[in-house]
């Protein structure tokens, strides 16, 4: 690979069960992208990459990446896509748009991740339907295997095997939320402690409700430049220093390599490590942003994505190794648990969240102190895929 | 502009369409996996292995992902498992199951072969990891042109 790449900007809705159509969230996200970065207008843009799930079901709409390039008044000349990834189409269109630059393509793009998933009360069960065929419809789905039962499964696999308590899970979801009740555009902005979450709805146990992240609408935005565009724009930048993904020929339940592990997840990192010149990813990483779509999830990430051994993921956030003071400073936006997660937007939200940090640009009450690299991690799906981004403030 | 406007009539509600019910089609008009199918009308659980490197898939295919051989034959699985995991689907159900909360699904494994699974017959705070459990084959009641079936496992 060639040329570096920075995020040079970006901006973000509200999220929540929002009063907004689809286009409406469009609109607002890229505004506040827009108006973050002065010196970068909609003409500049020559590369468009919408991360976006399901508008089919969601908003009854399909090539939505020239109605966002319509609504926004930018004329891509160079690449236009939508990704769609599940969980991750968030980061899969900041990877694309990242690669094309890199490359030499273009030198500035525009990355869009929106989901609008509140349906009228009534028509709950058609937004659930747009979730449960995550996984192979025909044999994981007529289950009725959506997310919260299978990471359920995990959650008790991880509790079988490597003695992971019900505290611990709701260490994750307290610190999360936490940190979203400073969190302006936060789905879920209110303080929670451990026996708040043990004590909500035991929606798919072991899991209870405050395990889960949201069904939320949102959009967020970002633009991303070459190195020697951005230098004419801006002197802070979270430049991208590596990125990997990894899927190992599986989806459905019989194929995936563990219910307790994501091997996935180490090869992405691995990749991303390797290109950033990470050697010891808990000394040289001060802020991640890591999708903790479950409380189980973020435990399970802690392990592979190499920070400590197999099974001990409970104990690290148990020791305060993930809170804002500890090694690394995990999801201080709020995650999923507390941001919410529409779907495409999340993994632009989390990497706006790493240059937030990288200029101070947080409250003081979730703000890292002093970050010089960030990572951000997706999972999608059964968690079947795993795609992962190292940043660095001041590279390069 | 004329004050008497046309009304535009829509209808109130739209029948659920057939392939937003979640099971399959099931018939050789259908899906090429249709001796599975077949095969669980009769009672028999059954995947697919290929014949010529003899890699056992589930689910059922018609290639081979090992080899790319599309000469694949059906192997029956045991019809009875051990539960290897469960938990309960109490809301957020999707379209065509909401009536069926709260439920118990799991994974359950046969032979070489792990798959997700309704788990019937059974509260959640009864079961345990490692539980034996059984096939049982359900008829699927619904909108299409012909008899349904699928999988689910009960406690032995």
């Amino acid at each position: 690979m060639t040329r570096s790449v920075g995020i040079v900007g970006g901006g973000h809705t509200r999220w929540g069960d929002r009063e907004a159509t689809y286009k409406d969230l469009i609109q607002e996200a890229g505004k506040a992208t827009f108006d973050d970065v002065s010196g970068v207008d909609p003409g500049d843009i020559e590369g468009l990459f919408v991360g976006s799930v399901q508008p089919e079901r969601f908003a009854f709409q399909t090539h939505v990446a020239p109605m966002v390039a319509e609504l926004l008044g930018v004329s891509p000349d160079s690449m236009i896509a939508r990704t769609e990834l599940a969980c991750a189409s968030g980061q899969a269109a900041l990877r694309y748009a990242w690669l094309a630059i890199a490359a030499g393509q273009l030198d500035t793009a525009l990355v869009l991740g929106v989901e609008k998933m509140n349906l009228p009360d009534e028509h709950a069960a058609e937004a659930q339907s747009g979730m449960t065929n995550v996984m192979d419809r025909e044999f994981d789905g007529v289950n009725g295997l959506n997310a919260p039962p299978y990471f359920a499964m995990v959650a008790q696999r991880h509790m079988h095997e490597y003695g992971t308590t019900r505290e611990q899970l709701a260490q994750v979801s307290a610190k999360n939320k936490s940190h979203a009740a400073h969190n302006e555009f936060a789905q879920f902005q209110e303080e929670v402690s451990v026996d708040d979450v043990i004590d909500s709805f035991p929606l798919s146990p072991p899991l209870c409700l405050y395990d889960c992240s949201g069904i939320t609408d949102g959009a967020a935005g970002l633009i991303l430049m070459s190195e020697e565009k951005a230098r004419e724009v801006t002197d802070e930048a979270a430049w991208i220093t590596g990125s990997g993904q990894a899927c190992f020929a599986s989806n459905s339940v019989n194929n995936l390599p563990s219910m307790s592990a994501w091997p996935q997840a180490t090869t992405a990192a691995e990749q991303a490590y390797d290109q950033a010149g990470i050697d010891d990813p808990v000394a040289e990483l001060d802020v991640a942003e890591v999708h903790d779509c479950f409380s189980i999830s973020e435990i399970v990430e802690y392990e592979d994505l190499g920070w400590v051994e197999k099974g001990e993921g409970g104990q690290f956030v148990e020791d305060g190794r993930s809170a804002l003071d500890g090694d690394i400073a995990v999801n201080p936006r709020g995650g999923l648990l507390g941001c919410g997660h529409p779907l495409g937007a999340t993994g632009v939200s989390q990497a706006l969240e790493i240059y937030n940090q990288f200029r101070g640009d947080v409250p003081a009450e979730r703000r890292v102190p002093d970050p010089e690299t960030g990572l951000i991690h997706n999972l999608s799906g059964s968690a079947s895929v795993h795609s992962v981004m190292t940043m660095a403030r001041g590279r390069p | 502009m004329s004050d008497d406007r046309d009304a535009v009539e829509l209808p109130d509600t739209i029948e659920l369409p057939r392939l937003l019910d979640f099971y399959e089609l099931q018939t050789a008009e259908h899906t090429g996996i249709h001796e599975f199918y077949e095969r669980l009308h009769e009672g028999r659980l059954s995947t697919t292995r290929c014949s010529d490197c003899g890699d056992v898939q589930f689910p059922p295919r018609i290639v081979c992902p090992e080899c790319h051989c599309d000469d694949l034959e059906y192997v029956d699985l045991p019809g009875e498992g051990e539960l290897f995991a469960f938990s309960m689907l109490r809301a957020g159900a999707p379209l065509g199951m909401e009536d069926e909360v709260p439920f118990v699904t799991g994974i359950v494994e046969v032979g070489d072969v792990r798959l997700s699974a309704r788990i019937d017959g059974a509260e959640y705070d009864d079961l345990a990891i490692g539980d034996p459990v059984e096939l049982k084959v359900v008829e699927i009641d619904g909108p299409a042109d012909h008899e349904r079936v699928f999988y689910r496992f009960e406690p032995r």
